[in-house]
């Protein structure tokens, strides 16, 4: 078995370097067959991964430790959901499903758009065949799942904190979120290199970069859920640089599907644009780099391996060509319209990308900081919390307030006149809630109440604009409210959708704030019968008990909890002891209110023998807006993403009516 | 990309600029954060900085009170000078001893001071295999 994955991967390391070859020299010479042999070689790639991907699999499921992957991940005891989680537990199985992720797509992508871009497609295809080339290399040579054993008794088992529901889902979404990233990088290279710099590129990736996007949005996300119920510290984000890592190419992301608007609309932007695909693509790159390579001192770093150079080799050969390949073509880029004036949805969106790239840099310069200090002063520094939190507060909430702004301020040029007009009541909206929560003492943290308030303005602002189009459709003859409303949304799913990932976007920061700017703090240790008071909840520590789980020693402390005069039941918070792996996890108790989306976090931070625990507890109001706005902002995504033949076709239409050949 | 100057330039000339001055302005109050060294590179020091080592034995005290006090010696294995820690506050599901942790903190005394509840541990590397040791 071993020897059929690694022959399969063989195959698509040969497979990609045919692709990579032969697809540069017939694009580069115009030979239509074997372009078309490339694109198989691309899409048979796909194939052979997958076989190298079933193969893993089954010997995961089979227990077969005799594959060094298996015994180093596994256990007999472990449950099959997080067996199958193993795939991507371990560094070589998680290469193995980016290849198979970036074939799978490559081959796709191709396929689906080969018919009416196909001078693009012939360039293309080699640039997702370098990619895969790069990683079938890695899992061939360097880190192969497929290294065999004498097989142990048992397997190491896996690391308890990752033993959870969210681990079956988090790490797969993020990956497709990065290798998604590369659809774009791989149709904007290849509409560089082939010279057919019109908008077709766009339209052929828009749905992969929204696609890619959203899976890097709901997977960051859910590790942040994850992080909350169960890694145990009473936060959900530490500026850690392996969160960062998913963070930067989203915020890359963002601003690309932005100012990407403003290439459709307006033809401005274009090389801006295509520098955004390429930084968006490098820093996923980066991402999975500092994920894997254990550079930087993480609490994740997961390993600390020789792929490293690699794939800083790989980033940097990646930057490298393609910004080579931009400064060819500049003269192809230029725009032929330009903008007129600084208040306009142009200028606008354009406020959003440097605010939103700022803060991308920011983070990596903070990401990369110990690296560079300690390469010129000889000493490592590095740069904490209130680094991350101060520039999170000075760029995030301008673009809080420009979320507002930018969808109704006109195209083009805008008078102050009727920026008065149409803002006069998201104004009013948001100084009168400014008002009212400064009275009920809000005031207690200022960018807490900013947020506050720019989020009662954007909300106000997007309130209105599905109310202003639901009445024209109505006025238009749609027969009920609710039918004008979800026509309005059918009709123009982008822009609403749009509208529905922005309400998202407020929740999560009305969340944020609630929780970090208003949250508080207390921690006691008590004798079982005594209690603690936090806010207006009172904790009375009854009773400690233990008993056996499946692969674990579970122990818990049962707190009964009052708020005022209200008895709200019983909370347990606790430690599983975990046998195989020999570690301790702690097991917090959260109470979440449905009504106010507030938190009463109860961790037990140290059990003594005889029975004494130390706990530390929290209140933490509004955090359940933020996974709140985790599911709306999967049905913003999925409104824009949801097939609109309609749409395509004015699109394909446009695209051909300027004149541009549709075939070679 | 437009080739004549226009107000709107201007505006994102300053806007850039803007970016800028923010990012300075952060440097030069909060000046940056904490040298991270290794146990060995810590005599002599008397500023705060961020420790990264392996844990020591024997681990006594208790951190709730009065602290938890264990010693650090270098992750590179080189050195065998151990620096004694005093901590308190909140202890990771995961430290023990021989993982590798990072602290924060100062030197009082020949004794390692740690800010409350700053402990963090790395990852065990069981979760992958240990191929090198030494970590940037």
């Amino acid at each position: 078995m071993p020897e059929l994955g690694r022959a399969a991967l063989l195959v698509t390391l040969g497979l990609s370097l045919y692709a990579l070859v032969a697809g540069a020299y017939a694009a580069y010479h115009g030979r239509r067959r074997l372009a078309r042999s490339a694109q198989n070689a691309l899409v048979a790639s796909f194939v052979s991964t997958a076989v190298a991907a079933l193969v893993l699999l089954s010997a995961l499921l089979r227990n077969d430790f005799s594959f060094a992957y298996v015994a180093r991940t596994t256990s007999v005891a472990l449950p099959t959901p997080y067996t199958i989680s193993a795939f991507w537990g371990g560094q070589e199985g998680s290469l193995l499903l980016w290849l198979l992720i970036l074939t799978g797509f490559g081959a796709a992508a191709v396929s689906l758009n080969r018919r009416w871009a196909r001078d693009l497609i012939v360039w293309v295809v080699p640039v997702f065949a370098a990619v895969a080339t790069f990683f079938s290399f890695l899992v061939v040579a360097v880190a192969s799942p497929f290294v065999t054993q004498p097989a142990p008794p048992d397997g190491a088992g896996m690391t308890p904190s990752l033993q959870n529901p969210y681990m079956l889902a988090h790490p797969p979404l993020l990956y497709l979120g990065y290798v998604g990233l590369t659809v774009p990088f791989a149709f904007a290279m290849g509409a560089l290199l082939s010279g057919r710099l019109d908008e077709r590129w766009l339209i052929a990736t828009r749905r992969w970069t929204l696609f890619a996007w959203a899976a890097l949005g709901v997977g960051q996300l859910l590790g942040s859920h994850w992080a909350y119920v169960e890694v145990g510290w009473g936060g959900y984000y530490a500026w850690d640089p392996v969160e960062n890592a998913a963070l930067m190419p989203w915020l890359a992301a963002t601003a690309f599907l932005h100012s990407v608007m403003i290439q459709e609309k307006r033809g401005m932007l274009k090389i801006w644009n295509v520098l955004l695909v390429i930084l968006a693509f490098s820093l996923a790159l980066f991402g999975t780099f500092l994920t894997r390579s254990g550079v930087v001192n993480s609490i994740h770093s997961f390993t600390e391996s020789s792929i490293g150079p690699w794939f800083l080799g790989f980033i940097a050969l990646t930057v490298a060509v393609s910004l080579v390949v931009v400064l060819r073509r500049v003269p192809l880029l230029r725009s032929p319209t330009k903008l007129e004036s600084p208040i306009s949805r142009e200028a606008a969106f354009l406020y959003n990308n440097l605010l939103l790239l700022a803060l991308c840099l920011a983070i990596l310069w903070g990401v990369v900081y110990p690296m560079l200090s300690e390469a010129v002063r000889g000493e490592s520094v590095v740069l904490g919390r209130s680094y991350y939190d101060f520039f999170l507060r000075a760029f995030g909430l301008p673009l809080l307030l420009l979320m507002g702004i930018g969808p109704l301020i006109a195209w083009r040029r805008a008078s102050l006149r009727s920026l008065a007009t149409t803002f006069r009541w998201p104004t009013i909206v948001a100084l009168a809630t400014g008002a009212l929560l400064l009275w009920r003492g809000a005031g207690s943290s200022v960018p807490g109440l900013v947020a506050y308030t720019f989020s009662a303005f954007v909300i106000t602002t997007i309130v209105m604009e599905f109310a202003r189009g639901t009445r024209a459709r109505k006025a238009l003859g749609a027969t009920s409210w609710f039918g004008a409303f979800t026509s309005l949304i059918g009709r123009n799913r982008r822009r609403y959708g749009g509208y529905v990932v922005h309400a998202a976007v407020v929740l999560f920061a009305i969340g944020v704030a609630g929780s970090s700017a208003f949250d508080s703090v207390a921690e006691a240790k008590l004798v079982r019968g005594e209690s603690m008071h936090i806010g207006n909840y009172t904790l009375v520590y009854r009773s400690l008990s233990e008993h056996a789980g499946a692969n674990a020693t579970e122990i818990r402390a049962t707190l009964g909890v009052r708020r005022g005069d209200h008895d709200l039941g019983t909370l347990q918070a606790g430690k599983n002891a975990y046998t195989i792996e020999q570690q301790v996890s702690n097991e917090v108790g959260i109470r979440s209110d449905k009504l106010t989306g507030e938190d009463l976090f109860v961790i037990a931070e140290q059990i003594d023998p005889n029975g004494t625990v130390y706990f530390r507890v929290f209140v933490k109001p509004l955090v359940n807006l933020i996974w709140l706005a985790g599911l709306v902002f999967l049905l913003g995504s999925v409104i824009t993403l949801w097939p609109d033949r309609r749409e395509q076709r004015r699109l394909v239409a446009r695209a051909s009516a300027v004149g541009l050949p549709a075939t070679r | 990309m437009a080739r004549n100057a226009s107000p709107a330039r201007l505006v994102i000339a300053l806007s850039v600029a803007a970016v800028l001055a923010v990012f300075l302005l952060y440097t030069s109050i909060a000046g940056g954060g904490n040298p991270s060294v290794s146990p060995s590179e810590l005599a002599g020091r008397t500023g705060a900085v961020q420790l990264a080592g392996v844990v020591v034995g024997p681990v006594t005290g208790d951190a709730h009170a009065g602290g938890l006090r264990f010693k650090l010696r270098d992750i590179a294995a080189k050195s065998t000078t151990a620096v004694a820690v005093r901590y308190s506050g909140s202890i990771p599901d995961l430290f023990k001893v021989g993982r590798h942790i990072v602290v924060n903190g100062q030197l009082e005394r020949g004794t390692f001071v740690a800010q409350p509840n700053s402990l963090i541990t790395k990852c065990p590397s069981k979760y992958a295999p240990k191929k090198s040791t030494s970590s940037a």
